[in-house]
Formats: C-alpha cells, sequence, structure tokens
C-alpha cells in the first residue's frame, strides 16, 4: 500500500520536474516546481520524517518559491523569451546532461556504493521523535554550519541592498 | 474624547465696497491704456493687458485682488466677452468684473493660468463650451466634451440634436391637431454631429497623452522603476459618480493625476439658456443633488439681483433654515462618506444617512420632495411651512441633532487607524489654496478665513452669531475637521433662526409662473455645503437668461487634485478624493 | 485488511463529513455576517427568504443559486490554465488545514476508537503553518492571471502582506509550543483541560489574531480586495462560481483561525476547568471569535498598505520575539 502512494507521488514529482523543464510559460514552470516540493515532501512522509516534510512545503513552497512568483509577476516575462539566449550553450548543456545521466546510473544502478543504513531508522525516530531528532542535531553536531548559513543570508541580504543602491548611484550620473 | 472647536474670533465685517470707479483709477494710474470702458457691470480691460492688470491686482497690496472667483464668457452677436469675477479673501466683499472683449472671428485672450491657477480648469471648460483659445495655457484641451467633439455648445449658433427653438416655452406641438414628435423632425443621423472628414472605419480617438510634467523630478525610490498607467474610473466603487481619474503610479506611489470630466456632462448651461429663469429653479436642484435647497437659494439671489426684489422676512427666515438644515445633512454625511473612503464598511456613513433621512422628511413636508426640492422662488419661497414644522424642526435641531453629532464625533475623530490615514495626507498649503480658486471646507481647512457668508453677508446671515472654523495643516483630517466644526455651527444658526422667525407674508407680490427680469447681468453667489456657488446671469429683458452660468465648486476644487495626490499611495488618493466631497452632478453640469 | 488502507479510508469518511460541514457552514456564516452587520449598522438585514423567527434561512441558498446563473466570464487575455486553477487553489488550502483540527475527544465504539480529528500528525502546528503559506497561491495567482491592474495590485498587496504577518504568526506560536512542548494539536488541546494557555500566553493570543486577521485579508487588513481602492483587488475579473470559490476560501479561512484560536489558546473542544469536554465548546468559541471578527469589519476603517508593512515589522515582529524570549526565559528559570 505504501509502495503504491510512493509511486504515485514519486510518478507526480518526474512529470512536474519535466513540466517546470518543459513550459514555455514561467508562472507555469514555478507552479510545476510547487508540485515537485508538495510530492517530496509526500515522499518524507512515508519516510517517517513529518517534520521534514512540513518544513520543506512551508520552506520551499510557502516562502521562496512565491518569492519567485512574485519578481515573475512583476517583470512579465514573455513566454518565449530567454530561448535565443541560450542556443549557444544548447551543445555543453547536452553533453554536460549525458555524463550526469551516466554517472547517475552507474551509482544508482550499478550500485558503485554499497547502500548504508543510516542510525535514524524508523524506529529511532519513534522513540525519539523526528522534531526532536532534527532540533537535536541542528543544536549539537550541526551548531557550526546552522550559524554559518545564517550568516551567509545575512551577508546576501545586506549584499542585495547594496547592489540596489548602486545602480541607483550609476543612473543619477 | 471632547472635540474643541477654534477660538471664536471676532466677526470680520467686510471694511471697503469693491467699487469699480476706483479700482479702475488705479489701474489707469499703473496702466494708462489698459481699461477701455467702465460700468457699473464691470471694467473692460483691453485685451493684451488682461495677464498685466490680472497679476497688478493680485499683487498689489492695496487691492490684493488673490481670487479668482469665477471665470466665464459670453456670445454677444457682434464679439465674446471673457468675464472674470475677483475679489480679496482678506477684504471680502462682492467681487468685481474684469471683462475682455475678443472677436469672433480669431478668438484668442492670454489664460490668466500663470496668475490664477484656479483659471485652469475654467479656461478649458471656455475653450471647450465657446471655443475661446487661451495662449500660454499648459493644457489647453477640452475638458468637458470629448476630444474630437465637433463644434461649440454654448455659442448661440450651435444647434443641439433634437433642436426645436431658440426658447421655451415651445410652440404647440398639435399644430392644426397634427401631434408632432421632434424625434420625428430629426432623423436619427442628425442626433450626432461629427466633423466633416470622418470616416467611421478609420477614425481613431486621439489617444490620450499620460501627463508626464514633473515626473523627472518625482523620486519615490532610490530604484530606477518603470511607471504604469492606471484608470480610477469611470466605473469605479469610489469616485462618487463616473469620474475618471487617470493615474500614473510607481509601485503604490502616484506620480501624476489628471481627473478626466464629462461623463455626467448635459451642458446645463444651455439647456439654462433655453429654459425661462423660472424653469432653471428645479433646474438647479440637479446640480449638487445632495443640497439642492442651498442650489436654490444661491440661484434665486442672483436673479433678485437683477430684479432687486426685497424677500420678505419670513421668507429670509425659511430659507436659511432650510440651507442650513441641508449643510447639516450634507455635511454630516460626508463624515460618513470619508470614512467609507477610508474603508470602513458603510456603518459610519448609515448613522450619518439615518439623520439625513429624517431631515428629508421635513424637506418633504414643505415643498413635496425629498430631494429636488424646487423650493425658492424669486422674492420668497414656493410654500409656507405647515402645520407644526416648526416644533419637528426644534426637536432635531435642539436634541436629536446635536446627540448624534457629538456620538459621531466621539467615535470618529478619535480613531487610531482614522488619524493614521489622514494627518499630513494630501496637504494643500494656504496660498495654493487661495491661488487653485478652491471653496468651501477644502479653502477654509487650508486655514483661509473665507466664507461668503460672512465676506459678503447675503439673505440676513449678517443677523446670526456665529463662527468661521479654519483649519491648521490643510490636510484629509482637517477637511474633515472643517465639516464637523461646520455642522456644529449651521446648528448654532438654526437654534437662532427657529428662535427669531416671525409671521407674515412668503413672497413678494403674488405668485407668477413667470417674471420679468429687467436687462442686465448680475453675479450671485451663496455658501453651498461645497464651497462658493455662483450664478453668473446676463439678461437681455426677455423671459429666458441671455447667458446663465454657473460657477461649480467641485469643479474648481478638483483642479487641485494632482497638486495634493502626488507623492502619496492609491489609498490616499481615494481619501483626498473623498475629502473634497464631490458631487459630479455639479462637477460635469 | 491492510492497516494503511483502513487508515485511508477512515480519513476519507471524516474527510467528507468535514467538507459537507464546512461548506453549509460557510454558507451560513455569509448569513451571519450580514444579520451581525445590519444590526450593526442600524439596518434589519436579510429576512425575505425561508423566514423562520424573522431570519431568512434559505438566504444562502437563494445566494448560491443567484452566483451559480450568473455569467462564466474569462477575460480574453487572461492565462486561461491558472485563471481557472486559482480559486480551486484558494478553497483546497483553506480546507486542507482542517485536516489536524481536533474537534472532540476521542470516542470508543465497539472497541474501536475514533479520533475526532481527520490526522493526528505530530507536527499540526507547523502543518497549519505550512498549510497557511500555501494559501498565498490562491490569491496571487488568481490575481496575475486575470490581467488586470487592480488584481495584480491586489496579488502584490497580498504576497507582501502575508508573507510579511506570517512570520509573527508563526512565532506568537513559538510561546504555546515553548509551553506545551509539543507540536500535535491533540495533546496540546489535552494539556489544557484545566488551564488554558491564554493564561500563560495573552500576548501571544493577540498577537495571533491580529496576525491571523491578516493571513485572511480581513478587515482592517483587507488591502488585496480593498474595495474602495482596488475595486476588488484580486478577485476584480472573477464571476459566478469562480468567485464564490474566492468567497468560500475566504469564510473557511476564518473558521479555520477561528477554530486555530480556540484549539491553541482556548482549550479547543475543552470546556471550562475541565467541564463536560466535546465539540459544542469548540464550536461556541469559534462562534465568539467570528462575531468579533465581523463586529471589527462593521466598525473599523482600513490601513494603509505602508502602514499595515510597518505595523507588521515594526510592532508585531519584535513584540512577538519578546515574548518568545520572555517565555525562553521563565521556562529555563523554573527549570521545566
Amino acid at each position: 500500500m505504501s509502495l503504491l502512494v510512493f509511486y504515485l507521488f514519486a510518478a507526480i514529482a518526474v512529470l512536474a520536474a519535466l513540466g517546470m523543464v518543459v513550459l514555455r510559460n514561467p508562472v507555469h514552470s514555478a507552479l510545476s516546481l510547487a508540485l515537485v516540493f508538495v510530492s517530496l515532501a509526500a515522499m518524507y512522509v512515508l519516510l517517517s520524517a513529518p517534520f521534514i516534510a512540513v518544513a520543506q512545503v512551508m520552506i520551499y513552497a510557502g516562502a521562496i518559491l512565491i518569492l519567485f512568483v512574485f519578481v515573475i509577476m512583476l517583470l512579465s516575462p514573455g513566454t518565449d523569451q530567454g530561448v535565443g539566449a541560450l542556443k549557444a550553450q544548447r551543445g555543453l548543456a547536452i553533453l554536460f546532461g549525458a555524463a550526469l545521466l551516466v554517472l547517475l546510473i552507474a551509482v544508482l544502478g550499478g550500485a558503485v556504493l554499497p547502500p548504508t543504513r543510516g542510525t535514524f531508522t524508523p524506529e529511532a525516530i519513534a522513540a525519539e521523535g523526528d522534531t526532536q531528532a532534527v532540533g537535536a542535531l541542528l543544536f549539537t553536531n550541526f551548531l557550526l554550519p546552522f550559524e554559518i548559513t545564517s550568516i551567509l543570508l545575512l551577508v546576501a541580504i545586506v549584499g542585495v541592498i547594496v547592489l540596489a543602491k548602486k545602480r541607483q548611484s550609476i543612473s543619477k550620473q | 474624547m471632547a472635540v474643541t472647536e477654534p477660538v471664536a474670533p471676532a466677526v470680520v465685517k467686510p471694511t471697503t465696497t469693491n467699487d469699480p470707479q476706483s479700482i479702475a483709477d488705479q489701474i489707469k494710474a499703473k496702466y494708462p491704456d489698459a481699461v477701455e470702458s467702465l460700468s457699473a457691470q464691470g471694467i473692460v480691460i483691453r485685451r493684451d493687458r488682461l495677464p498685466d492688470v490680472a497679476r497688478f491686482l493680485r499683487d498689489s497690496p492695496a487691492l490684493s485682488f488673490d481670487y479668482l472667483n469665477n471665470l466665464t464668457s459670453v456670445d454677444y452677436p457682434d464679439r465674446f466677452e471673457v468675464v472674470y469675477h475677483l475679489s480679496s479673501i482678506s477684504r471680502g466683499g462682492a467681487p468685481i468684473a474684469l471683462k475682455v472683449n475678443v472677436n469672433r472671428e480669431n478668438p484668442t485672450v492670454s489664460s490668466l493660468v500663470p496668475v490664477y491657477r484656479g483659471a485652469d480648469f475654467q479656461e478649458r471648460e471656455v475653450y471647450d463650451m465657446m471655443g475661446i483659445r487661451f495662449a500660454g495655457h499648459p493644457n489647453l484641451r477640452r475638458i468637458l466634451m470629448w476630444e474630437g467633439f465637433e463644434g461649440y455648445p454654448l455659442r448661440k449658433n450651435y444647434h443641439e440634436p433634437y433642436y426645436e427653438e431658440e426658447h421655451k416655452p415651445f410652440g404647440t406641438r398639435w399644430d392644426q391637431g397634427h401631434h408632432v414628435i421632434a424625434e420625428d423632425r430629426n432623423p436619427w443621423h442628425d442626433n450626432v454631429q461629427y466633423p466633416p472628414d470622418l470616416d467611421a472605419t478609420t477614425y481613431k480617438p486621439p489617444r490620450d497623452e499620460i501627463r508626464t510634467a514633473g515626473i523627472e523630478n518625482v523620486s519615490v525610490t532610490k530604484l530606477r522603476t518603470d511607471k504604469i498607467v492606471l484608470n480610477i474610473g469611470p466605473q469605479h466603487p469610489s469616485t462618487h459618480g463616473v469620474l475618471r481619474l487617470k493615474t500614473t503610479i510607481d509601485g503604490e506611489t502616484i506620480v501624476a493625476v489628471e481627473p478626466v470630466l464629462g461623463y455626467l456632462h448635459r451642458n446645463h448651461e444651455k439647456i439654462g439658456e433655453r429654459n425661462t429663469f423660472l424653469q432653471n429653479m428645479p433646474y438647479t436642484d440637479r446640480l449638487d443633488y445632495f443640497t439642492s435647497m442651498a442650489n436654490n437659494h444661491a440661484y434665486a439671489i442672483a436673479v433678485e439681483k437683477l430684479m432687486g426684489v426685497k424677500v420678505p422676512e419670513r421668507a429670509e427666515y425659511i430659507r436659511v433654515i432650510m440651507v442650513e438644515l441641508t449643510r447639516v445633512i450634507a455635511h454630516m454625511s460626508l463624515l460618513g462618506f470619508l470614512y467609507n473612503d477610508l474603508g470602513a464598511f458603510y456603518t459610519p456613513l448609515l448613522y450619518g444617512l439615518e439623520e439625513r433621512e429624517l431631515v428629508l422628511d421635513l424637506f418633504e413636508s414643505v415643498a413635496g420632495s425629498r430631494m429636488m426640492c424646487n423650493y425658492m422662488r424669486f422674492g420668497g419661497v414656493a410654500r409656507d411651512l405647515p402645520e407644526g414644522w416648526l416644533d419637528r424642526c426644534q426637536y432635531l435641531v435642539d436634541e436629536r441633532l446635536p446627540r448624534v453629532l457629538d456620538e459621531m464625533g466621539n467615535y470618529l475623530i478619535g480613531n487610531e487607524v482614522f488619524r493614521a490615514r489622514t494627518k499630513n495626507v494630501g496637504i494643500l498649503p494656504r496660498d495654493l489654496a487661495i491661488n487653485y480658486s478652491t471653496a468651501g471646507p477644502v479653502l477654509r481647512g487650508s486655514g483661509v478665513k473665507y466664507d461668503v457668508r460672512r465676506a459678503e453677508p447675503y439673505s440676513i446671515y449678517d443677523r446670526f452669531d456665529f463662527d468661521i472654523p479654519v483649519g491648521t495643516n490643510g490636510d484629509v483630517y482637517d477637511r474633515f475637521m472643517m465639516r464637523f466644526w461646520e455642522t456644529q455651527q449651521s446648528l448654532r444658526i438654526l437654534k437662532q433662526a427657529l428662535k427669531q422667525i416671525p409671521a407674515g407674508e412668503i413672497m413678494t407680490g403674488k405668485k407668477n409662473y413667470q417674471v420679468r427680469v429687467p436687462k442686465g447681468e448680475a453675479y450671485g453667489r451663496g455658501e453651498n455645503p461645497k464651497g462658493e456657488l455662483g450664478f453668473y446671469l446676463v439678461s437681455d429683458g426677455s423671459p429666458n437668461p441671455y447667458r446663465y452660468h454657473v460657477r461649480a465648486p467641485s469643479f474648481i476644487n478638483l483642479g487641485t487634485l494632482n497638486e495634493m495626490a502626488v507623492g502619496h499611495k492609491i489609498a490616499d488618493l481615494i481619501v483626498i478624493l473623498g475629502s473634497y466631497d464631490v458631487v459630479m452632478g455639479e462637477v460635469d453640469r | 485488511m491492510d492497516p494503511l488502507a483502513l487508515v485511508i479510508i477512515e480519513a476519507l469518511i471524516k474527510s467528507i463529513v468535514v467538507i459537507i460541514v464546512l461548506l453549509t457552514g460557510f454558507a451560513y456564516l455569509t448569513l451571519m455576517e450580514r444579520m451581525v452587520v445590519a444590526r450593526i449598522q442600524v439596518r434589519v438585514g436579510p429576512n425575505r427568504v425561508g423566514r423562520v423567527f424573522g431570519i431568512a434561512a434559505l438566504q444562502p441558498i437563494a445566494d448560491a443559486i443567484k452566483m451559480i446563473f450568473k455569467e462564466d466570464f474569462i477575460p480574453a487575455n487572461a492565462d486561461k490554465l491558472i485563471y481557472v486553477l486559482a480559486p480551486g487553489i484558494a478553497v483546497g488550502t483553506a480546507l486542507l488545514a482542517w485536516a489536524v483540527i481536533p474537534l472532540n475527544p476521542p470516542l470508543t465504539i465497539f472497541g474501536y476508537t475514533i479520533n475526532f480529528e481527520i490526522a493526528n500528525v505530530n507536527v499540526a502546528v507547523l502543518y497549519l503553518l505550512a498549510i497557511g503559506s500555501l494559501s498565498i497561491y490562491g490569491i496571487v495567482l488568481g490575481g496575475w492571471s486575470a490581467n488586470n491592474k487592480y488584481s495584480l495590485l491586489g496579488a502584490l498587496r497580498s504576497t507582501a502582506q502575508m508573507v510579511s504577518y506570517e512570520v509573527s504568526l508563526g512565532l506568537s506560536l513559538v510561546g504555546v509550543l515553548m509551553v506545551s512542548g509539543t507540536l500535535s494539536l491533540t495533546q496540546i488541546v489535552q494539556q489544557q483541560s484545566m488551564i488554558w494557555n491564554v493564561v500563560w500566553q495573552p500576548l501571544g493570543f493577540v498577537i495571533y489574531l491580529v496576525c491571523a486577521l491578516a493571513e485572511i485579508n480581513r478587515v482592517p487588513f483587507d488591502l488585496p480586495e480593498a474595495e474602495t481602492e482596488l475595486v476588488a483587488g484580486y478577485q476584480t475579473e472573477y464571476s459566478s462560481l469562480k468567485f464564490a470559490l474566492f468567497y468560500m476560501a475566504e469564510y473557511i479561512n476564518m473558521l479555520t483561525i477561528s477554530a486555530i484560536a480556540s484549539t491553541v489558546f482556548l482549550g479547543g473542544y475543552q470546556g471550562p476547568f475541565g467541564i463536560l469536554p466535546g465539540v459544542h465548546w469548540l464550536l461556541i468559541k469559534m462562534l465568539i471569535f467570528i462575531f468579533i471578527f465581523m463586529w471589527i469589519r462593521g466598525t473599523l476603517p482600513r490601513f494603509r498598505y505602508d502602514q499595515l508593512m510597518r505595523f507588521g515589522w515594526q510592532v508585531l515582529l519584535p513584540l512577538a520575539l519578546a515574548n518568545t524570549f520572555v517565555t525562553a526565559v521563565v521556562l529555563v528559570l523554573l527549570g521545566k
């Protein structure tokens, strides 16, 4: 039964991901991406990690993507815009895409690395609680990366403001 | 929260009358060649000297005619005459009339917009209606008719579709027993007049240009952004009728706004010239349909000036009571209307309208009609007050209205959201308010102590003890408070009037369906709830006015919209518009 | 039978019941709003259609029939797919929130325990926030796809507004979460059998209510559909059933936030001091909140856009942060 649910959401995720790349209208692409996020969240639920699932929806679909949509709405580019500019990259993109595909098949299909079982089995999570597990890891083992990330985001925000201001001083001249 | 009115100032009586002779002498002293002729009707100025004379009249400290009341034109058989009514805010008194003769072949006058910015809309109206061009006007386009309209409707030789005769009453339609319908005489294709070279299949309306003057100077944000044009109206929930605001916005911030008028235009003045003098009385009801009694009064004053009729005491009191009741309900409703524009869901408005209904009951019992009262006559009023009317009015004035007004004041003025939304929004500085010829609460909200009831006391307003409240900042909050304070003052006047009203005649002479108006011209005005409502009448001795011009306060007040709204948000624009209390029936006429 | 299949079937039945109740509840909510606002405005309100005790009992049905028979209009330059999809997203996200709200204490019938929430998720509070953040999509897409300037302005306003107020909304709940030490609504309700959380978290409660009003675009934060400015904001071009769906989403959201406020702060289905727990308590509490929302609608004017943003970021956010901080300090001092 749970396998059935998995395949359902896997199919949705793959189709939506394809749609995101293929669809010409940027808003449609963004919506497909949202669908990918939601299907991924469903898979996290199947993996006994509801906290991650909810966080996935809240942060990616609810916050980051909505800003994408916001920007797309403001710029409202035509549906075909940008295709011509990328023509030169097309050959390279096919090359690298093929390389990535080969690599993925090699890793997943050929099992180059033996699959390892992590410490957080469903039983362990059920005993501890998945929210607690994430919290404990975040504030002990991964405290430094966590804080560095927040500083990085702060720097990014400051950088955006600086860049925006610079544009203004140029246009003044 | 206690709401205190401003400190009561000493009653300002007009000191000097604006005598045309002495003013003409002073103009002659400065510009010897400027005055062409002089009469009691006004000073005729040489056409090329007009801007100099206007600037002199405005800037000379002794004269200081800083306020352009009215600007219009008259079509005489041999010439056009452009008429300017000027008065002094500080001195008060009746306005003086300046006139300029323009030849019919190439009618051009220098624009007075550089001197009086209030001339902007009025000159456009004259251009639109009579085809007189104003050299140097920044934006001389049609204002009430659409761009591309053929002809100038107020010229005497212009005939409207379904034209029958020059004057009412029209001849019989039962000529020799056969009914003739006007439509039959005018086939439908003559209904609208098109330019001779127009081809309907290829016609493209002239592109509305986005008003860009001044946009470069406004920096809204520090980023370079694209501006978009948002058409607010003509169908929009809060334009108070069919008004269109062509708004250029940057994000939510307004960069320029231009009112596009005329959607309700029916050429009131042309119809007024077809009508007889008395037939225009019910027609004035339709100007500002919220204040029909006050419109009647101003029109009656203008005609009585021409006729030289004295109004009986009782009729004067009845008139004042009616006009002040009108002011009370108009202002109390506005307190609610403005809240509606602020986004309150009708509640304050409905409380204001409830009181309005009670006053309309009173109107109905004297005039037979609630909104279109058609109550005043030249030399009196149409009917005497019915039995018990004064008691009902007394109850409203003494108990009900003050109580509700206090209640509204308590709940509406102290509201935090209201204060945050209205203070320092839509500021109109004092000098601009005068220069733009604004009137009524808009003018007084900017701190200008000018009320026609005091500046040129008409009717019996000199007998009553009342104050003219003024604002301090000229923002929306002040204009809101003006309505509140003026309602209090109106109630004061009403109390005195109800106490003093004598018995007696209500009409000079006997009732007549036709009045004899001698040859002459007059500018009569009254203080409407919206501002100075003026009627400029020219009579050639016939039963119909030769020229019938309405100085509509809402129309001229609207000219300041761009001044007030630029730099504010869209939400503020709606509130600023609401603070004018515009009524499109009066704006578009 | 596969246990997962059993769970799914049970959830399906519960969902259908909840959806039916919500949709009829929405219809009668519109009637209630019209009656309440009418009384505030010294009017009578609807009292004609199917009159029972002076109340127009069938008015919502009449409204629905009228709405259905309106012309269903799609603007020429609209993005048709998204234009049609947006009202559905709005209603869908509004309904999704009800999956985790506990309505009644568990009942045991024939040895089978029925939980009166569709899903007992141990991250229910986070789930509600996540669904709340998704509900922006309906409005934003609806406003964008109609290709109308008023709609677009409404959509832009709502995006900025909801993204800003979501932060304070989340933070206002953190205090409760710290006090109760769980993210599960079921457990939060069970813990409040004697003392409601509002006693410990009065500031959080107020902040939640204000932010929730902003989240569902009710007066005085109804800027995305500000009638007097933007005609109808993001709904301007919508008509017929699609308009009705937006309307429905708005009212269901109102039900949702009053349910969350009752559950998280006022003990949900728990009666005061443990008196007779049951769904009626939840309904009474929700009705009180809904009445307050209608009362606010009948009396307050609207904020301006920039004032709204300033209020959110400069007043509510610092307050919510301070509330979180003080709660944390007190909890540490108490040694919890």
